[in-house]
């Protein structure tokens, strides 16, 4: 008898019974490759790796289980619906039965998506968390130009707009960004919406170029559920801020492709209302109108008020009362460019800025129609310029780039405007997405920002007497039942940090005062490790040897497996050294040349 | 014209009528291809065939289809073939050319006769020809008349009365026929063709005219009748007022009627309504109801609402697969940016020097700095990255991965501190210095004082340890493979193996009763050897004078690499492991037998050992305290036992190359060292395979060596180094053994690519004697 004889009838298991190949799904579900596509995009299902890929290396295997999922979906039969459609409305078409056509057309077969996101995003959370790409994929083709050739519709990409201009507008609302980064690829932002943190890209607000070599088949239909799902987020998030969903806008600014503004205004107005009269939803839908648009007047002319005015007032009293709902962070943000006015030049990338500016507490304007107030304006604190020259300066305001900005959020200080006043070439744009300790390489100008940093929370905010009790002692807290155990934690996490940042600075100062160089200190910190070893008390001369040797006998007793694997960590460390040591070595030749061209 | 002219005209008749016959169709053909010229008359060219069925306007026609087949006569008298000519002869006449005229008279008889052939082709339609003629003599009798009325043939009689009868019955006479009062009608006089060309071209009428042959006379259409031949000849109705299709007027009066057609009474279902539409009335009034039906449109409902309520009721996905979500995409660094410092932007060496990578090394992304934010173009990547996002979300297998964030420190095992494991040798104390090749093997003496080494200048050298000094000298001549005191510390034999010869050597130290113990042992007597039997013996034992102190020479027939030691001192091993080639040219027969050999000192006996091999053997070792031997193939290392001659087991090492073996002092235990630099730990008693395998040098591992007392080994190899273990056997069978790597010795120079040769303890002190390429001996001590 053959080693893998099977008795005939009986069932198959493992691999083969839990895998199939991409066709043989599509076998099973009696679709075509299309159709299988779509609906896997759709229902979110992916390939999963078998152990053992029984049909050979060259299969996409996918599981037997989400096979079925798929089959069992209404999704599968309303395809092929369409399908039959499709077809019916050809044939009257080439039959030129006119009459039938046109009954046909109107009762195309449609289909909706929100059940099969509740499906997949079952809590309101896990969709935030899926939230990046969706994010990405709506605010590139809300900046793509439409294409009939590619089915790209000029109905969607206006929908793409909105939805993004609708996001934004919720995210500055409730100063919500954390981090913004302006990079060749594009703007990164990042938000952090109900602990979650959200990362997306909006493309630079120019032409896009359509590739060929791109199946923007597959990419709308990706657009098609992240427009539904962007749609049923912000229908979320809106009503979590009482605020109705979808806005209306106020046609004129619209006109003026002044969307994300509108919605702010829309916003706020709405937020105002509803505040001011507590939950009243249940207003009749007429007034609730007239009532919206009458808010909406008031907040435009708020908006032309000066601060002193019983409409801002109001505004800070609210301000006020929903401070308490926010978190450290969040008022933070909040407050960054509190008690600023800005004023954009005609040069300036707008749209970023309208959006980044709110979200951190500032006002701003542009020049153009339907701005709130005019560049004579004499309460503009700062006017963002990208031009070499200014013709005509008010003294009264702070002509500034738009980097300025974008290092004052990522950094959440208000830095210095001499690196970043016009005609000057700005500081480097440092990207707030990376750890520079764990990373190993501190660009100088971090390092300044720190600085800044540490400053600006030593005087503006010194420690209140009970946080600093917290931090004190949290078991002690703890022990008592005054906080919780998460909240102990945090404490504890807190006070590591301070702790280690103190000691590193106190470190930077005595080099400094040494004027060390850093290779000396490579050697002090090699020597420590080495002394640490266990060949501490032999102070034989050389130590580098003995620090090997002491590794390779290290070795010698592991197992296979495991060197291997110290051997590959130990190779990633030594690449990650050697990035390092690459921007150590340029920077270098930089100040060297400049100090050249100096003399 | 004469009779001549006649029979030639009936021959080329004939001549005509076969053409016409043989020709037909190729005239058709030729018709259809002149079909835009011949402009609208599809059957025309065979006149005499061509299918007629209306009106009087036809005779003309066929009158003119005559008269073109005249032409075509003409055109045969002119070598050309008739029916080739009709077709386009016919478009003449119909774009009026007046040539017609010209045929007419050419000769009456022509004409005549060629009416005759076409009455008879039109013989079963005589009626209607009849009436043709009528017309056409109306026409021919007075054109005022035709043109006033148009031709109603009733009315204008002919002035021919011969009735329909062949032409050609008139050929010959004067008259044509005769006119109703009987009286004859003359021929006329024919006019020349010349005179008749000339006429037809002066007058401009002249495509209008036709010859009337049956009335001998020229008929000038009218405008009126040349419009009705048009209209014949596109196939409509001769009179523009025709109308074909009228409609349909009811001759039957059916109010009037007294009695209906059909005696059928009335059926009921005239009088009761449709039960079928009811049912389909009813059938929508109930899928109205029922809403299948909807009148109205419906409302735009809401698209979105909250979909997620209040996240309260909300359950997991139950019985799917885990969702697995997608990895985020990376974020970006800080070379990403528009305005990077400047140590993130390349040199343009270095950009250029991408140029030489590989493809897939190469760096995607080039940094590059921008002077201000507006100057930043688009990214023109930007579709295709979300493409291959798109593509990666559905398209690659998603996993859930343990990320590899362990610390390398927690890979490594615990170990014992080395603090606790000491003494062990740590420090070179001593170089012992005086040979001056490499210093190939070195063996300590049992007591410990003294260690002889042999090197590849060809000398064997003996050191006080202690002090370093050399206290005996013996050049042997050939290069030495192997030194080896004796185990047994009251007599100082020293084996040497050099070359083909082993030679026992007292060193001359000890006492004077152990000298004269060595001096009794070392005598050779040399009838006892040379008698002992025919057969050529393995080894000869020779007495050796050259030396001051007494010494005996084992002559082999091969290079010996190895000496070895039985514990008592009586037996000593030997390996010579000689190429195949060489073992191949000296015994074909027994292949390895001789390979290994133990000879036995008290008696002056040697032997084979009893068992075969597999493979070249590469060292042998006795058992510390039992009778048992063991022998390192390349690959295995074979165990046997000497009192039952038999294999007792075979330890497969698994490795490439065996250099060396050694023997823990307890006997259960043995390491074995690689060339490839890999040492393996047996535990004899665990398993064939190795209890552990240290991958330590780099190069090749010379030798190996196990500490008499102490639970420490050691191996040495090419790479100038050499590892000291510590190597803890216990007594407790459950325990494995504890392997801790102590140190590792350096020191060595490499010379020649070979680093420390041979390596041997000190028998009672944790101390190391390393024997090295560079012609020194190293002690290291603790």
């Amino acid at each position: 008898m053959p080693k893998h004889y099977r008795p005939a009838g009986k069932k198959k298991e493992g691999n083969v019974a839990k895998y199939v190949t991409r066709s043989q799904a599509v076998k099973l579900l009696q679709v075509s490759l299309v159709t299988f596509r779509r609906l896997c995009i759709l229902k979110g299902v992916f390939p999963r790796e078998p152990k053992k890929k029984v049909k050979g290396n060259h299969h996409t295997y996918y599981h037997l289980k989400d096979i079925l999922f798929v089959k069992h979906d209404p999704l599968l039969e309303k395809f092929r619906e369409m399908r039959t459609y499709e077809k019916k409305l050809k044939k009257a078409q080439a039959k030129r039965n006119k009459d039938l056509y046109e009954r046909l057309r109107t009762r195309k077969p449609t289909y909706t998506l929100d059940r099969l996101i509740l499906e997949r995003y079952p809590k309101f959370v896990d969709a935030l968390r899926d939230l990046d790409d969706c994010l990405s994929m709506v605010h590139l083709f809300a900046a793509l130009p439409a294409l009939e050739r590619e089915n790209i519709e000029v109905k969607r990409i206006h929908n793409c707009r909105k939805l993004s201009h609708e996001w934004q507008a919720y995210i500055a609302r409730t100063h919500k960004l954390r981090k913004v980064f302006i990079s060749v690829k594009g703007i990164y932002y990042q938000a952090e919406v109900d602990g979650q943190k959200i990362t997306w890209l909006t493309p630079h607000a120019l032409q896009q170029v359509l590739p060929d070599d791109v199946d923007y088949s597959v990419m709308l239909t990706f657009l098609e559920f992240y427009e539904t799902l962007l749609a049923f987020t912000n229908f979320k998030l809106y009503h979590s801020i009482n605020v109705k969903y979808p806005p209306i806008l106020d046609p004129q600014l619209e006109a003026l492709a002044e969307e994300l503004y509108a919605l702010s205004r829309y916003l706020d107005a709405n937020t105002r209302s509803s505040r001011a009269s507590g939950s009243d939803q249940v207003e009749g839908q007429e007034n609730e109108k007239q009532h919206d648009e009458s808010d909406l007047r008031l907040a435009q002319l708020q908006h032309q008020l000066p601060h002193n005015e019983p409409g801002a007032l109001m505004h800070l009293v609210e301000d006020a009362a929903g401070e308490d709902e926010d978190d450290e962070d969040t008022k933070d943000c909040k407050n960054l460019f509190k008690d600023m006015k800005f004023f954009l030049g005609r040069e300036v990338p707008r749209e970023s800025l309208l959006f980044v500016i709110p979200a951190f507490g500032g006002i701003v304007s542009w020049e153009g129609d339907g701005a709130p107030y005019r560049e004579a304006d004499q309460s503009i604190t700062h006017q963002i310029v990208d031009r070499p020259t200014q013709g005509h300066i008010f003294l009264s305001r702070e002509y500034i780039q738009p980097q300025w900005i974008y290092d004052c959020v990522n950094a959440r200080v208000i830095l210095p405007t001499e690196g970043y006043l016009v005609g000057r070439v700005p500081p480097p744009h440092l990207s707030p997405f990376v750890n520079n300790e764990a990373e190993g390489y501190m660009p100088e100008y971090a390092e300044t920002i720190k600085r800044l940093q540490a400053a600006a929370r030593n005087e503006v905010l010194p420690m209140p007497g009970t946080g600093q009790e917290d931090l004190e002692d949290p078991q002690r807290l703890l022990v008592e039942g005054i906080i919780d155990r998460t909240e102990a934690k945090e404490a504890t996490e807190k006070k590591r940090k301070m702790e280690t940042l103190k000691e590193q600075y106190h470190d930077e100062l005595k080099m400094e005062i040494e004027g060390a160089t850093y290779s000396s200190m490579i050697n002090r910190n090699t020597e420590s490790n080495a002394a640490s070893g266990e060949a501490r008390e032999e102070s034989v001369p050389d130590l580098e040897q003995t620090a090997e040797d002491g590794a390779n006998m290290a070795k010698i007793v592991m197992s296979r497996k495991k060197r291997r694997l110290l051997e590959a960590i130990e190779i990633g460390k030594k690449r990650k050294q050697a990035n390092v040591d690459l921007l150590k070595e340029r920077k270098k030749k930089n100040e060297a040349g400049q100090t050249s061209k100096a003399k | 014209m004469g009779a001549a002219g006649k029979k030639e005209k009936t021959t080329k008749k004939k001549e005509a009528k076969d053409a016409r016959g043989l020709k037909h169709e190729e005239a058709e053909e030729r018709v259809m291809e002149e079909a835009p010229r011949a402009r609208s008359e599809p059957e025309a060219p065979d006149g005499g065939g061509s299918p007629v069925d209306s009106g009087s306007d036809y005779e003309d026609y066929s009158e003119d289809g005559d008269s073109d087949f005249e032409l075509s006569e003409e055109d045969l008298e002119s070598g050309e073939e008739g029916a080739a000519g009709s077709g386009s002869d016919q478009d003449d006449s119909e774009d009026g050319n007046s040539e017609e005229f010209e045929l007419s008279e050419s000769g009456g008889s022509d004409s005549q006769e060629h009416k005759g052939f076409v009455k008879t082709s039109n013989k079963g339609k005589s009626i209607i020809n009849h009436a043709q003629d009528d017309s056409g003599s109306e026409i021919s009798e007075s054109d005022q008349r035709a043109e006033e009325s148009d031709s109603s043939e009733d009315e204008v009689p002919s002035r021919n009365t011969i009735g329909d009868v062949p032409l050609e019955w008139y050929r010959d006479e004067e008259h044509i026929g005769y006119d109703v009062k009987g009286k004859k009608i003359k021929k006329k006089e024919r006019q020349d063709k010349l005179d008749s060309f000339l006429a037809s071209a002066d007058d401009s009428k002249n495509w209008r005219k036709i010859h009337d042959e049956y009335n001998d006379e020229v008929v000038e259409l009218t405008k009126d009748e040349t419009r009705l031949i048009r209209r014949m000849l596109k196939g409509k109705a001769p009179h523009a007022g025709f109308d074909p299709y009228p409609d349909y007027v009811d001759f039957f009066k059916w109010d009037d009627a007294k009695h209906p057609l059909s005696n059928a009474p009335e059926p009921k279902r005239r009088f009761i309504p449709s039960k079928w539409e009811a049912k389909k009335v009813a059938k929508y009034v109930r899928a109205i109801r029922e809403g299948l039906i909807k009148l109205d449109k419906p409302k735009e409902e809401p698209r979105f609402y909250n979909l997620w309520g209040d996240d309260l009721n909300s359950k997991d996905r139950a019985g799917h697969l885990a969702y697995i979500p997608a990895p985020k995409p990376k974020l970006p660094g800080h070379e990403v940016s528009y305005n990077p410092s400047l140590e993130y932007i390349p040199t343009q060496e270095e950009i250029n020097s991408y140029e030489l990578m590989y493809e897939e090394d190469r760096p995607k992304f080039i940094p590059r700095r921008y002077t201000s934010f507006k100057s930043v173009p688009a990214y023109e990547n930007a579709v295709n990255e979300s493409f291959e996002r798109c593509m990666d979300l559905y398209m690659s297998y998603r996993a859930w991965k343990k990320r590899l964030n362990i610390d390398p420190e927690s890979l490594k095992p615990k170990l014992p501190n080395r603090k606790d494991l000491k003494p062990y040798p740590v420090t070179c104390y001593l170089e012992y210095r005086g040979h001056e090749g490499a210093v190939v093997s070195i063996s300590t003496e049992a007591s410990g004082q003294w260690i002889a080494s042999g090197s590849a200048d060809g000398t064997v050298r003996i050191w006080e340890v202690e002090t370093g000094r050399c206290c005996g000298v013996w050049s042997i001549g050939e290069s030495v493979q192997c030194v080896s005191w004796s185990p047994l510390s009251e007599l100082p034999i020293l084996a040497v193996a050099a070359g083909q010869d082993v030679l026992l050597l007292n060193t001359g130290l000890g006492n004077e009763e152990d000298q004269k113990k060595i001096k009794d042992l070392l005598q050779v007597e040399i009838s006892g050897t040379a008698g002992d039997s025919d057969e050529q013996p393995l080894v000869s034992w020779l007495q050796d004078d050259r030396h001051k102190h007494e010494a005996i020479r084992l002559r082999h027939f091969k290079t010996v690499t190895s000496v070895e030691w039985h514990r008592k001192g009586d037996y000593l091993s030997t390996v010579t492991p000689a190429d195949i080639l060489v073992v191949w040219y000296f015994m074909t027969m027994h292949l390895f037998d001789g390979a290994i050999l133990i000879h036995q000192l008290s008696k002056k006996l040697t032997q084979k050992i009893p068992f075969k091999l597999h493979g070249l053997p590469v060292t042998s070792v006795f058992h510390p305290s039992r009778s048992i031997f063991f022998v390192s193939t390349k690959k295995n290392v074979r165990v046997y036992d000497l009192l039952k001659q038999k294999l007792v087991k075979k330890l497969e090492t698994g490795l490439r190359e065996v250099s060396s073996i050694a023997i823990h002092p307890q006997g259960d235990n043995l390491i074995v060292g690689s060339r490839e630099g890999k040492l393996c730990w047996f535990d004899m008693d665990l398993s064939s395979q190795p209890y552990k395998t240290l991958q330590c040098h780099s190069k090749d591992i010379t030798n190996v060596a196990f500490h008499r007392s102490y639970p420490l080994f050691a191996s040495c190899s090419d790479d100038c180094t050499a590892y000291v273990f510590h190597g803890m056997v216990y007594s407790d069978l459950n325990q494995n053994p504890l392997i801790v790597p102590l140190e590792i010795l350096r020191g060595h120079v490499s010379s020649n690519g070979r680093g420390v040769m041979d390596c041997k303890f000190h028998p009672r002190q944790p101390w190391l004697f390393t024997a090295g390429a560079d012609s020194v001996v190293r002690l290291y001590c603790h």
